[in-house]
């Protein structure tokens, strides 16, 4: 509008309207407003991730790529004179495979290089005599990595009570000459009865053992006084309750071996060895619940604590983070030492926590489990024996049990397979018998029978000796043990045995 | 189709080596083929990283001690072929000036 004027006079602050003289007066409104938004919400918020991993992506080098495109009209640059040498000799050497295909000139010829055996014969029978007039039974032997030291633990099996029997730890060297079957090399004294024992899987002089107290111990053999390298003590960390195993596995350093023990107590313990302090540190555990057990059949609720008791555990050599747990209700378990998931035990005052490890879980046997071995041949084949009788070889990919052999009538403590014939096995039975089955045999029937010749008292356990694919140590109840020599047909591999455990492994239970 | 960045690949041109490993390949019984140059190492092989070299190695050594006993016993003479059985599987050797040919059957497969 003519003659709108507004004006800011210095001191004033704000619009101010001047009012016109009388004859330009307009009238002017002026109106403060203010605008803004609604509140604006603020929040502060913090993130982390959970996991972190590391990763680095890199592309190949160029003569590694697949999709190469080629340079126009020229081939791949190669090694020069190859084809030339092929085209020189390959009439030559399909002609060689083609008459060897045919060939009969080498059908029945065998080659001996080594001296053949054809009987099974019990060359040494080990015996403590002090241990036997206490009528102490072996529970364990061990051989140790360089196959000429073995080591028995003795202690009882029957026995239900708890026991602070003393009992011992015989080892015998079968290359010293002189060896005195009734006089053992080394005695090692222990104030509990001794359940299981494990040799330190490359240095000779260390041998794990757990105790029926639920102490697990570690001997140093190289030591003149104190033999005792690192116990576990009675701490809160330990068992509870008979340890029925132990084992050497990869600690998580390279190099580093640790401690396993399982006890009936439900729990699986890893120890680091602490030489400087005497002390086996836990470092890492696992409780195996009734609840925690993926089951795929119903099992029967049974009244009772609901820990699963351990009596036997067997590591994959295939797989370090795969290991089979049988247990004495029947359920033969695999677990994985890299579960996550807590186990739904009350803590105890552990210093670590505890993990429940199973993962998958076989079709249940009839009683307790008191061995399984993996098969050194095959990654998925293990067997598993236990009071029933039978002997069952599993797959691992399936609940079922592939194969049911009779073993025996009574009860069956202890199986390994063969360490240089994969179609064969061994067990040990409560009759006193080692039976060995070959399962490239068309009869079910063993194909061989050792006698124990401990009057019908059990045999309670049984190893290969790792380096001398011969000898075959057997634990008797009766306190004696007993090493074979075995034939030639039950140490030498035939040919094609491969092949037919594949065939076995790949068949699918009905 | 192969594609490569959008790209139609050409097939790549069949080589003669691949086709004469293939024809041996194709043999019966024959389990693996390595072909390892006059130094000892393996060129192509058919079999797994760790047995390549392992054969390699072993086999390289073998070949040098036969050609020099036939060579010794008359030198006019040379090595042409070498085979070695066992009870598992026979090994069959091709050598040459620049390369060996190694082929591993299993005559009863």
């Amino acid at each position: 509008m003519r003659g709108m004027r507004m004006v800011l006079r210095k001191k004033r602050i704000g619009p101010i309207v001047e009012v016109f003289p009388r004859k330009q007066r307009l009238c002017l409104l002026a109106f403060q407003r203010g605008c803004q938004t609604r509140p604006v919400h603020t929040a502060e918020a913090e993130i982390q991730p959970l996991l972190n991993a590391d990763n680095g992506t890199q592309t190949d080098p160029q003569d590694h790529l697949i999709y190469q495109l080629p340079p126009k009209g020229e081939l791949r640059p190669e090694s020069p004179g190859l084809r030339d040498f092929l085209h020189r000799v390959e009439d030559m050497v399909v002609k060689e495979l083609a008459s060897n295909a045919k060939s009969h000139a080498f059908d029945g010829f065998d080659v001996n290089w080594e001296d053949q055996n054809e009987t099974v014969s019990c060359i040494h029978c080990l015996q403590h005599p002090s241990a036997q007039e206490k009528g102490l039974q072996v529970t364990s032997i061990s051989w140790s990595c360089t196959g000429s030291v073995i080591a028995c633990a003795f202690g009882r099996v029957d026995d239900g009570d708890w026991s602070t029997e003393k009992s011992c730890v015989c080892t015998w060297n079968l290359d010293r000459r002189g060896l005195n079957p009734k006089r053992p090399d080394m005695v090692i004294d222990v104030a509990r009865p001794v359940m299981s024992l494990s040799f330190h899987p490359s240095q000779p002089s260390l041998i794990a053992g757990g105790l029926y107290s639920g102490e697990v111990v570690v001997w140093d053999t190289n030591r003149t006084q104190d033999l005792i390298l690192a116990q576990t003590g009675m701490s809160t960390d330990t068992h509870r309750e008979p340890v029925y195993q132990v084992a050497w596995v990869p600690g998580p350093r390279r190099g580093e071996m640790v401690v396993l023990s399982a006890g009936s107590g439900g729990r699986v313990l890893l120890w680091t060895v602490d030489s400087d302090e005497g002390r086996l540190v836990l470092s890492a555990g696992f409780a195996l619940i009734r609840q925690q057990v993926p089951h795929n059949s119903a099992l029967s609720k049974n009244r009772g604590s609901s820990n699963v008791g351990v009596t036997s555990l067997a590591l994959s050599p295939w797989d370090l983070d795969t290991f089979l747990v049988g247990s004495e209700s029947g359920l033969v378990l695999k677990c994985s030492f890299s579960a996550q998931t807590l186990a739904a035990a009350p803590p105890d005052g552990e210093s670590v926590t505890l993990r429940a490890p199973a993962q998958f879980s076989f079709s249940p046997r009839g009683g307790p489990v008191h061995s399984l071995h993996c098969s050194p041949f095959h990654r998925n084949l293990f067997v598993s024996v236990g009071t029933d009788g039978l002997a069952h070889l599993h797959s691992l990919l399936q609940p079922d049990p592939l194969l049911s052999l009779r073993v025996s009538d009574s009860y069956v403590f202890g199986v390994r397979w063969s360490p240089t014939r994969p179609l064969l096995f061994a067990a040990a039975t409560g009759q006193g018998l080692v039976q060995i089955f070959d399962l490239g045999r068309k009869s079910l029937r063993p194909a061989a029978t050792l006698d124990q010749l401990t009057g019908g008292q059990p045999v309670y356990c049984l190893e290969f000796n790792p380096r001398r694919k011969d000898l075959l140590a057997v634990g008797n109840a009766d306190g004696s043990v007993n090493i074979w020599h075995l034939s030639t047909e039950l140490t030498e591999q035939g040919p094609r045995e491969t092949a037919k455990l594949e065939q076995l492994a790949n068949e699918v239970a009905e | 189709i192969a594609t490569f960045l959008g790209r139609k690949l050409q097939p790549r041109p069949q080589n003669e080596v691949e086709e004469t490993l293939k024809r041996i390949q194709g043999q019966k019984g024959v389990q693996g083929i390595i072909i390892v140059n006059a130094e000892g190492i393996p060129i192509k092989t058919t079999l797994d990283n760790s047995s390549t070299v392992q054969y390699a190695g072993l086999i390289h050594q073998l070949v040098m001690k036969a050609r020099s006993t036939v060579r010794d016993i008359d030198p006019q003479n040379d090595l042409t072929f070498l085979r070695v059985r066992s009870k598992k599987n026979e090994i069959m050797i091709a050598p040459d000036k620049d390369y060996f040919l190694i082929v591993i059957q299993n005559p009863s497969d």
